[in-house]
């Protein structure tokens, strides 16, 4: 996991490559480097933020250069394990996003023909090969140096003897070419270049490409070229900073009344009370959905743990939710059932890998993904966007309640297909899906309760969050957002699972977060709190604002507005999320960008 | 000689019309600003253009091309961040020599490009009566002393045009221009650093036409169809009354009992009539309906618009693809005939002007018998209910019942 950058133009490369960086960060922040040819090839790199790089920087014009910002896998966070990585004659300089899997070989063969390495870094074994490769021309030496390669690369290279061009190409990481005029960009992400451009072509598996100033050539992993098509993106900066708030993640929670709308936009009729997806996603849900395999990782999986509750309550058909990592090590495989994948950024590499696996076992594949033109909507048989927009902060917030609401849609358009909703039932669903953005508004417009009850939990050292049925997952979620951001120790459990073991850790001094909704759960979640409070913790319900009863129970309630059980689950998600961020923020601590941990893991 | 067109900015004065292009592919009777200098700027023998573009440069891409269409050739440079015209103009240092630099929202006449053209270090000044939106520059004996910014009580009402003729030695001075108390860079601080070493020639325009706000597109509208020479390409049915100067597009089709005053534009494919009314100084961009009794009256109708039934649209801006509904009316003037007030991104303004009907955004659509009070805008995207009456300032993908 790492962002890329590689600028050719007629502006200071310097300026636009630290800029990308500066935008790329959310892709990991350990040490940054950058690399300008100004009549020679000069390399700096620092440990750190991308400023503490620019600090760094002497005086220096080119307009030539590649950037990289690190978030390490192999290796010691320090300069010399820092990006761009450098041949041994200094001429030849490459960043690398990905893991090259037989680096070990292939640095034990070149070590055996007299090459010392200077990093404990994957990637020095490409500048070396393509030293080694150099003949006079940088692009057939990657080509050369790429066969031998095994695992997930994007990489940028430049080459001193040829300072108009700049090679890139990628394997399972992502890599995007920002088309300007008279000048031209190569990035991980499209934050990166949207200030210049908002031209990108999206560059497919295995391609690799020669930019200069005027031109762009993309050729296949056979050498032939291939003519690809311009995407205009319709995002301007502004929606990729902060407008105003004091984090990316609260501006994210603030964006979701807008998310929601955004996710049901064109999908929903209310005039013909029917939910509408593109026609190969239709396809897939109407052929052969007996039963679906969700697979994701993270945050993304927990909103796949509430599909699953969501799915098999309204369609009646069993629904597996998988961790991507540990898919693979699972020997069924049911062919008819339908294997969704959920990943935020379309690059999630666990993810990826789960879903080429199912593909390759001859499952029909559907991914839920925020980003156009990543991997998961190109190796899918079809794939439904969240449309969330851009997302910062590295805590996902609005693409979670996005992919809830793709799975509510996905839900209602199966139990439609199946019959298992009568269309007045259906109806009554869409009705109240639009009512959710006005809920989660009144949620965010009285958010002064949330930060009271914050202080009361931000010096705690552990916290509990439990929930059945739906809201289980939703304690689930709701403990990562919480030791995500705020690093105090939560778990999620179901509300049930308690007295199995976790009960020995509750003392007065753990908080513990109850969801409870008036439904066939609610009598029991009362005597989970009931059993709680005999062992001395606080207990903060979350609850319908027409509970009374919950008040005798708990010892802080916050609400949430009526609406059906598995409705309810967006607004009190927001609930949940209102809350990590307050704790984190009195507790100082660096919400965009918590510690040791990066927005999309495109590393396994 | 290259000229250097500044094309860069969002025009945020021009609301709600640039939500959704940049100010320069405003439409001017029925062509883009940008694209009136540039037709002047070649009548000027200009052969070689830089268009500095920024805000939604996709769309300015997409209409000029690489210039082939004018037998010219246009490059583009992207500003990336907006810092200022001193920075909007250093960013084609890599591409020009001696150079026109114009900005490319105003529309400059086809002498005075050549005049600028033909004098090495120049800068266009134009008289105007009211001095105090503009910069003010000083001169002595035809050359320039000093400019200086937007002043409240101008000493003199001779304003920078926003025409320069420069050389390579810009750059230097734009290099070392510092940024102004409103946090961009300005191209008359790097002029006044010039003006410390060298000297400008300042040249008096003829003709300039300064478009701010949506107003005054009406004003550049009704100035450049007075010069319209009447040319009929559509098919015009039995029955019609056409007068003036009147322009019809190909496949046009202008129904029975239709009567136009000229001068008046209307373009391509448009559906005109039967029994409908268009007044002087109106221009109806393509693929447009004006259907049974409407009448429009000094007015911008842009591309994919209807003002189909029963609709009066006076002294108004009307966005692409609108919709009226049927008894729709744009009200144009004040009962007690008072200047007409707009607000404007939550400003209230003069527009100095007697008669002002609305400007509408792209995508607006109304119901049957809305009003719309003088001096509205309306952003992209709104919906007007059924007979809802509106005013002031609609914000985009507002829905109004």
């Amino acid at each position: 996991m790492c962002g890329i950058i590689g600028y050719i133009g007629f502006r200071e490369a310097k300026d636009v490559i630290i800029d990308g960086l500066k935008r790329l960060d959310y892709r990991g922040y350990d040490s940054a480097g950058i690399g300008i040819i100004d009549d020679k090839l000069q390399v700096f790199k620092e440990v750190g933020e991308i400023t503490n790089l620019e600090k760094e920087i002497p005086l220096i014009k080119g307009d030539i250069g590649i950037g990289h910002t690190r978030w390490g896998t192999h290796g010691k966070v320090n300069k010399e394990n820092a990006h761009p990585q450098i041949s041994p004659n200094r001429k030849i300089i490459v960043v690398h996003n990905g893991i090259i899997e037989n680096f070990k070989k292939l640095k034990e063969e070149l070590e055996n023909k007299g090459h010392t390495f200077t990093s404990q870094t994957d990637t020095e074994v490409i500048a070396h090969l393509l030293e080694e490769h150099y003949e006079g021309n940088l692009e057939a030496a990657v080509f050369t140096t790429l066969k031998q390669i095994q695992g997930a690369y994007a990489i940028v290279v430049m080459c001193e003897d040829e300072p108009e061009t700049l090679v890139g190409a990628r394997k399972e990481s992502p890599l995007i070419l920002g088309v300007g005029d008279n000048e031209n960009f190569i990035a991980s992400d499209i934050p990166a270049l949207l200030k210049y451009t908002n031209r990108v072509i999206y560059l497919d598996e295995g391609e690799l490409c020669v930019i200069t100033k005027k031109s762009i050539h993309v050729f296949d992993e056979n050498k032939k070229e291939v003519t690809k098509k311009e995407d205009i993106i319709t995002w301007n900066v502004k929606d990729a900073e902060k407008s105003g708030f004091p984090h990316f993640m609260l501006k994210e929670i603030f964006d979701q009344p807008d998310a929601i709308n955004q996710a049901l936009r064109g999908r929903v009729s209310e005039i013909k009370q029917t939910i509408n997806f593109p026609e190969e996603v239709e396809k897939l849900l109407t052929n052969g959905t007996d039963s679906i395999h969700i697979v994701a990782c993270g945050t993304s999986y927990y909103a796949g743990l509430a599909g699953k509750y969501i799915i098999e309550q309204t369609c009646k058909i069993p629904v597996i939710v998988e961790t991507a990592s540990e898919y693979r090590f699972f020997s069924t495989r049911n062919k008819s059932s339908l294997v969704i994948a959920i990943t935020q950024s379309g690059e999630t590499s666990d993810t990826l890998a789960a879903l080429r696996e199912a593909k390759h076992s001859g499952c029909k594949t559907l991914a839920i993904t925020n980003v156009i033109g990543s991997t998961a909507t190109r190796i899918t048989d079809g794939y439904i966007l969240t449309q969330s927009g851009p997302e910062i902060g590295v805590a996902a917030t609005k693409t979670f309640t996005s992919q809830i609401i793709i799975l509510l849609l996905t839900a209602l358009k199966i139990a439609s297909i199946k019959n298992t909703l009568g269309s007045n039932d259906i109806y009554d669903y869409i009705l109240r899906l639009k009512k959710l953005p006005r809920e989660v508004r009144q949620i965010l417009d009285n958010s002064n309760e949330i930060k009271r009850i914050a202080k009361q939990i931000k010096d705690s050292k552990s916290v509990f969050f439990i929930g059945r049925g739906i809201n289980y997952p939703l304690s689930l979620e709701g403990a990562l957002k919480l030791k995500e951001i705020s690093y105090i120790h939560a778990e999620g459990f179901a509300a049930g699972e308690l007295k199995h073991g976790p009960f020995a850790l509750l003392t007065k001094d753990t908080p513990v977060v109850a969801i409870a909704t008036n439904d066939s759960t609610y009598n029991k979640i009362l005597a989970n709190i009931s059993e709680i409070k005999a062992r001395g913790p606080q207990v903060i319900a979350i609850a319908d604002e027409h509970d009374v009863e919950i008040e005798k129970h708990a010892d802080f309630v916050l609400r949430f507005p009526s609406n059906s059980t598995l409705l309810s689950c967006v607004p009190i998600t927001v609930i949940l999320q209102l809350l990590a961020y307050h704790v984190a923020n009195l507790r100082n601590c660096s919400i965009d960008k918590p510690r040791n941990l990066a927005k999309s893991v495109t590393v396994e | 000689m290259k000229c250097v067109i500044l094309a860069a900015g969002e025009g945020k004065r021009m609301h709600p019309l640039t939500f959704t292009r940049p100010k320069v592919m405003l439409q001017i009777a029925n062509k883009p600003i940008l694209e009136w200098n540039l037709l002047n700027a070649i009548k000027a023998d200009v052969k070689e253009f830089v268009f500095v573009v920024g805000y939604k440069s996709e769309m300015v891409r997409d209409y000029f091309g690489n210039g082939k269409k004018w037998n010219v050739t246009i490059e583009y440079v992207n500003q990336g961040r907006a810092l200022g015209t001193s920075h909007a103009i250093g960013m084609v240092e890599r591409f020009v020599d001696d150079c026109i630099v114009l900005c490319g929202d105003t529309i400059f006449g086809m002498q005075d490009i050549k005049n600028i053209a033909e004098k090495e270090i120049s800068i266009g000044l134009f008289e105007v009566e009211n001095a105090e939106e503009y910069g003010i520059v000083e001169t002595k004996e035809g050359k320039v002393v000093k400019i200086y910014e937007k002043m409240n009580k101008p000493f003199s009402n001779i304003i920078n045009a926003g025409i320069y003729h420069f050389n390579k030695d810009i750059f230097s001075y734009i290099r070392k221009t510092d940024k102004s108390p409103r946090g961009e860079y300005e191209i008359t601080d790097s002029i006044n650093l010039l003006l410390k070493k060298e000297e400008m020639k300042g040249i008096f325009l003829k003709e300039w036409k300064d478009v701010v706000y949506p107003w005054h597109l009406l004003d550049a509208n009704e100035e450049i169809l007075k010069k319209a020479e009447k040319k009929i390409e559509g098919i015009v049915e039995e029955n019609t009354t056409i007068k003036g100067n009147v322009i019809v597009g190909k496949d046009t089709l202008i129904r029975a009992g239709s009567y136009i005053e000229g001068p008046v534009i209307i373009g391509n494919n448009c559906k005109i009539g039967p029994n409908c009314y268009i007044r002087a100084h109106t221009a109806i961009g393509n693929n447009c309906h004006i259907g049974n009794a409407c009448e429009v009256k000094n007015s911008i109708v842009m591309d994919k618009s209807n003002v189909p039934h029963q609709n009066y649209v006076g002294d108004s801006v009307i966005g692409s693809n609108c919709n009226l509904g049927a008894g729709t009316k744009i009200a144009n003037l004040r009962l007690d005939k008072k200047n007409i007030n707009v607000i404007l991104n939550g400003k209230k303004l003069d527009t100095k002007r007697r008669k002002f009907g609305a400007a509408l955004g792209d995508n607006v659509q109304t119901g049957i018998n809305s009003t719309i009070n003088v001096g509205t805008t309306i952003g992209n995207n709104c919906f007007i209910g059924q007979a809802a009456s509106v005013k002031g300032e609609v914000t985009p993908n507002s829905k109004i019942l």
